[in-house]
């Protein structure tokens, strides 16, 4: 099986599925003659035409709605915003009309929002975040965070096929650095089931996106612990039941996310395994995330604000040794 | 300095029937204002009588607007409308009953109860339901346009706006994407003179919000709101240049908002003497004395057209509160899609 | 639209956030008529003045809110059409309710149920950590286990879910674990108070492993109710036992010429116990206190008898009290039934909560091997209990009707009575016990 990098996969991904059905289409700025700013749809234009490949104004407004309004005429359009950081300019089409849209008006909106995130090299306050707890909030839209070359494929796949506004959030710093195994046919990774990374028996650490690696590492570093990891791949709606299931076999559990601490999607997931797993506890839930500051741009500044491989040993030690 | 072009008032009966109107479409155009006036005035008393909750909005004065519009859509051409546009509903198709249940929040309502007044919309006869936030929808009509575009079907999108809303950035993006890539879109301003409390020189300090078409490289036009069939001369010339590939038009139409900005508002703040200015010209009344000199309307016709709006509106209200309330086991219901509901002509 | 039944004419909304409004005029009186759309009233609110138009035609039969008047949105105002209505009076407001006395359940459920150990309850097992995590509560209390005998080997020596799941593996509990209370660097984050630096002296020994010859074992819940509950009993009655000799051969012979009777017809067993228990009912009418009970500073008598009896269960395991209720309203064959019912239902464990609670007086039968004596312990609240003993025949001293004494072999049973000093004199006690002894020895053929 050929060997591929995240955003390659992502690449064919989209690319297959716009051969393949064509009502699929791509719109963001710089999309078509740049190939993208970080050219996932780098030939797109040559091959689909600037018609399925749309160089759209600065206007974040006019890609989601616009989005949306073709949506419902029975496209599927792929809108990417340049980084996941200007999603806040199209939050209120999102929000407003994306999101509502079929639970009041029984119209779907089958749109897919690719939304390039995360930080780690110095890309400063508006271009690292990880905005997905605020859309994880609200009813009717699905956030998906992939981590592996394979699971991009396949989730960017069955985001394309749902019918309803999907996030996907794409992290920047995995595009080029992590590369893995990618089948070449289609095949689709289910939006909402979690993807066990490692099984272990001392503890269960939830997580997703580029955090999965550090996690990795991490477990790498304490051989004596035997260390189970949960990638939760979609974030809304996330896999509960893998989740609970874990931590009623190990009865310790670390949520680990990149996004800033308070109000991150580790909350709900704290508070959801409180609820439901109160009896099967050994340790209260523990969660690392980045502190509630804007995302700093000098590096000793960003590395003492997204958690490191260090942050999480130590978190990893002290839930093993309560 | 005026920039757009002003549209000519409504002309002879031969210069209507050049445009394809004959004498049923004519009567038709008067029905739909009378249903549209119609079922406005029987919302204003049911919300006065405590039977729709939250708050209740009409178009009282803008009924030649949204019709005239409509009018000049053709069949599978696609619309966002707003609130002072039930005309749009009624010429579109929605039966009355639909809207009663709607502002009384019951079961069979277009949105079963989830959402109120007019933010409501059935897809199947092209409109799409309107949000609060506005012009929202302004750049979602843009997004269907774009859709017609790619598919190279000749549809068109047709956006609308108050003056108010003009003042967002939904309106600038909306109409830059439209004039950019010459989409088939219309946008249709209703400049009622009043956002709410506040007069036109506080929204925007150009002559005519139609001016600012120029600034997205395509046409603006400003017609007189109270006079139907002007208001469907420019629209079903905008409608066919942007079906023809001809790209967007801004249609500016002048009329006053003859209520308050909802019903619990008496528009203290607007001076009397506007108000009678412009009773003067009340649409339905302008159109009936063209209707009665122009086409020779008889009695009989007009009779037979009051009277089937009256019970037209009897029947849908008694139906309206048969209608039940809707239960609250539905609430969940619809949060997600799935598969099944892209089952639509629109998905085809 | 003529209405048949009246309408309500409500306060509407007028505007989202608009939550009242008042009544500036009414258009119409009561007694009107009026058509449906027309003007009924003129209201004002926050936002604007609006006419109100009526919602239906007919007469209007009642104004309920004057001119004037201010209030909330949803408010009927005023009704068209039903019948005229008599003016609105103000309600009274509601006849007291007579003093809701409740005596005949009391709050306290003294027999044992198994109950779910409390998490807290752990004395420290390790150096000062006493926190018991809710799995290993849960694990504990599935097993029946005490975590406080648990080796732990967690932070601060608390016990781990690995620990409780490693004592179960190993069957019984085994010789202390090798390092009772590892040093990991990073200290436990123990507040100084929990921790009570001085060592404190607790009131429990630390309850390790067993010395040589000894086996320790879990206490089962219904074991430690039972301890829990007798000691509470004795800490809270003044415990005293009056003893007396009852000849019960009457009793005897009258049973005798019932059993097959009551055997073929009823199919139950006219017991000792239930001829007991009859009389013991009958007597305890006449001794409210010893029916009675202690609640506070006050004497709570009853109209009923409610009688428990102490039932042993299989295997030595414990004991339960199933009470039959209004044991005063059953005769002899009635008594026998509800014991034999409440026995077999025991026996099959298929005693409801209900069953086991709100006696006011109970019989236990320490006797049933062959003793004499005895002094059984009150179930709280209640103020006494009846024990019976072995029916033997022994040689008596009978006086006939001549007044000659001589010697006979009767059938003899002692029946203790332990009360509750604090509320039943010895005196009483003694004349309840004569009562009973009458009732029993002078049981006639006919008394049912």
């Amino acid at each position: 099986m050929p060997e591929k990098t995240y955003l390659q996969a992502i690449s064919d991904g989209l690319r297959q599925e716009m051969r393949r059905d064509k009502r699929v289409f791509v719109m963001g700025e710089d999309v078509g003659v740049y190939g993208g700013a970080f050219k996932v749809t780098l030939g797109f234009q040559e091959e689909f035409g600037s018609w399925r490949v749309l160089d759209m104004p600065l206007s974040e407004t006019a890609i989601v709605a616009g989005a949306t309004g073709a949506a419902i005429m029975g496209l599927r359009p792929v809108a990417e915003m340049q980084f996941a950081d200007f999603v806040s300019c199209a939050w209120d089409h999102l929000v407003t009309i994306a999101s509502k849209q079929r639970w009041r008006a029984g119209t779907p909106v089958p749109i897919v929002l690719r939304l390039p995130s995360g930080g780690g090299f110095s890309g400063g306050p508006f271009h690292s975040q990880n905005p997905e707890s605020s859309f994880a909030h609200i009813p009717g839209l699905k956030c998906v965070c992939p981590a592996t070359p394979e699971d991009a494929k396949g989730l960017i796949i069955a985001a394309i096929e749902d019918p309803n506004p999907v996030l996907f959030f794409e992290h920047k710093h995995l595009y080029r650095r992590i590369k893995g195994e990618v089948p070449d046919e289609r095949y689709v990774t289910p939006i909402g089931k979690a993807r066990l990374v490692q099984e272990g028996d001392d503890l269960t650490v939830v997580t997703w996106g580029a955090m999965v690696y550090t996690a990795e590492e991490a477990a790498k570093q304490l051989p004596d612990l035997s260390v189970e990891i949960v990638d939760l791949r979609t974030v809304m709606p996330w896999d509960k039941e893998a989740v609970l299931e874990s931590v009623r076999k190990t009865s310790k559990v670390l949520v680990l996310h990149e996004d800033t601490r308070t109000g991150g999607f580790g909350g709900e997931i704290a508070a959801t395994v409180a609820e439901e797993a109160f009896e099967d506890l050994d340790a209260p839930v523990k969660r690392i995330a980045a502190p509630d500051t804007p995302v700093p741009f000098a590096p000793p500044l960003e590395k003492a604000f997204i958690p490191q491989v260090d942050d999480v040993v130590r978190g990893i030690k002290e839930l093993s040794e309560y | 300095m005026a920039i757009a072009r002003v549209a000519e008032p409504t002309g002879s009966l031969q210069d209507v029937r050049d445009q394809g109107l004959d004498r049923e479409d004519l009567l038709g155009i008067y029905r739909n204002m009378l249903v549209t006036r119609g079922v406005e005035e029987r919302g204003h008393i049911l919300y006065r009588q405590g039977k729709i909750p939250g708050s209740f909005y009409t178009g009282r004065g803008n009924e030649a607007s949204a019709v005239g519009v409509a009018t000049a859509m053709g069949p599978d051409d696609v619309g966002t409308p707003l609130h002072r546009d039930m005309g749009v509903h009624i010429t579109r198709g929605v039966e009355p009953w639909r809207i009663f249940a709607q502002y009384m929040g019951r079961a069979d309502g277009p949105t079963q109860g989830k959402d109120g007044n007019v933010h409501m919309a059935d897809a199947r006869l092209g409109l799409l339901a309107m949000v609060s936030h506005l012009p929202a929808m302004l750049p979602v009509a843009v997004g269907c346009a774009l859709a017609f575009r790619i598919r190279e079907e000749r549809r068109v999108a047709v956006g609308w706006s108050g003056e108010g809303a003009m003042a967002r950035g939904d309106a600038h993006e909306g109409m830059n994407f439209a004039g950019v890539r010459k989409l088939p879109v219309v946008f249709i301003c209703d400049n009622n003179q009043w956002a709410y409390s506040t007069p036109t020189h506080l929204e925007y300090a150009v002559e005519h919000l139609a001016d600012r078409a120029q600034a997205y490289g395509f046409e603006g036009v400003v017609v007189d709101g109270t006079d139907v069939l002007a208001v469907y001369r420019e629209a079903r010339r905008a409608i066919e240049k942007a079906r023809d590939g001809g790209g967007p038009t801004l249609i500016e139409c002048q009329t006053l908002r003859m209520e308050g900005h909802a019903v619990h508002d008496d528009a203290f703040y607007v001076p009397k003497e506007l108000f009678e200015r412009w009773a003067e010209r009340d649409p339905i009344e302008r159109y009936r004395s063209w209707l009665r000199e122009q086409l020779d309307m008889t009695d009989v016709e007009e009779d037979d057209i009051t009277g089937y709006v009256k019970k037209l509106l009897n029947d849908a209200l008694q139906r309206a509160e048969e209608s039940p309330q809707p239960d609250p086991s539905t609430l969940l219901d619809g949060v997600y899609a799935t598969p099944e509901d892209l089952d639509t002509p629109h998905h085809k | 639209m003529a209405t048949g039944t009246a309408v309500d004419v409500v306060m509407p909304q007028m505007g989202v956030s608009v939550s009242e409004g008042t009544i500036i005029r009414w258009a119409k009186q009561v007694g009107e008529t009026v058509e449906a759309d027309e003007t009924l009233l003129e209201i004002s609110t926050d936002k604007v003045d609006t006419e109100v138009p009526s919602p239906a035609s007919g007469t209007v039969s009642e104004i309920l809110v004057q001119e004037g008047e201010t209030v909330e949105v949803g408010t009927v105002l005023a009704r068209i059409g039903g019948a005229p209505a008599a003016p609105v009076p103000y309600d009274e407001p509601a006849a007291p309710a007579p003093e809701a006395e409740a005596p005949a359940a009391p709050a306290v459920a003294p027999p044992p149920e198994p109950a779910r150990p409390q998490p807290e309850a752990a004395a420290p097992s390790g150096n000062g950590r006493s926190f018991v995590s809710p799995v290993v509560a849960r694990i504990a209390a599935e097993h029946g286990i005490d975590p406080t005998t648990v080796p732990g080997t967690g932070g601060g020596g608390r016990v781990t879910k690995k620990d409780i799941q490693a004592f179960l593996a190993a069957g019984a509990p085994a010789a202390p674990a090798p390092s009772q209370a590892p040093a990991p660097e990073p200290e436990p984050e123990v507040a100084p108070a929990l921790a009570a630096a001085p060592a404190p002296a607790q009131a429990r020994p630390e309850p390790q492993a067993p010395a040589l010859g000894e086996t320790l074992e879990p206490m089962s819940a219904m074991r430690r109710g039972i301890a829990e509950h007798m000691r509470r009993s004795l800490d809270t009655a003044a415990h005293v036992t009056s003893a007396i000799e009852v000849d019960m051969s009457k009793v005897v012979a009258i049973r005798e010429k019932l059993k097959k009777e009551y055997q073929s017809a009823y199919g139950v067993n006219p017991t000792y116990l239930s001829f007991i228990a009859r009389a013991a009912t009958e007597t305890l009418r006449d001794y409210p206190w010893v029916n009675g009970e202690i609640r506070g500073d006050r004497i709570v008598t009853k109209n009923f008898v409610n009688l428990g009896f102490a039932v042993e269960l299989a295997d030595g395991k414990g004991l339960i009290v199933p009470v039959v209720k209004n044991a005063e309203t059953l005769n002899l064959l009635g008594m026998a039934k509800a014991i034999a019912d409440i026995a077999k239902r025991a026996r099959e464990k298929q005693l409801t909560p209900d069953d086991v609670v709100g006696g006011s007086f109970t019989i236990t039968n320490p006797g049933g091997y062959g003793t004499f004596h005895g002094t059984p312990v009150i179930s709280q609240p209640q103020s006494g209990i009846l024990g019976t003993y072995a029916i033997v025949k022994r040689p008596w001293v009978i006086t006939d009707e001549n007044g000659a004494d001589a010697i006979a072999i009767r059938s003899m049973m002692n029946l203790t009575l332990t009360y509750d000093h604090r509320l039943v004199d010895g005196a009483l006690a003694g004349r309840f016990l004569r009562d009973l002894r009458e009732r029993l020895q002078g049981w006639g053929e006919s008394d049912y």
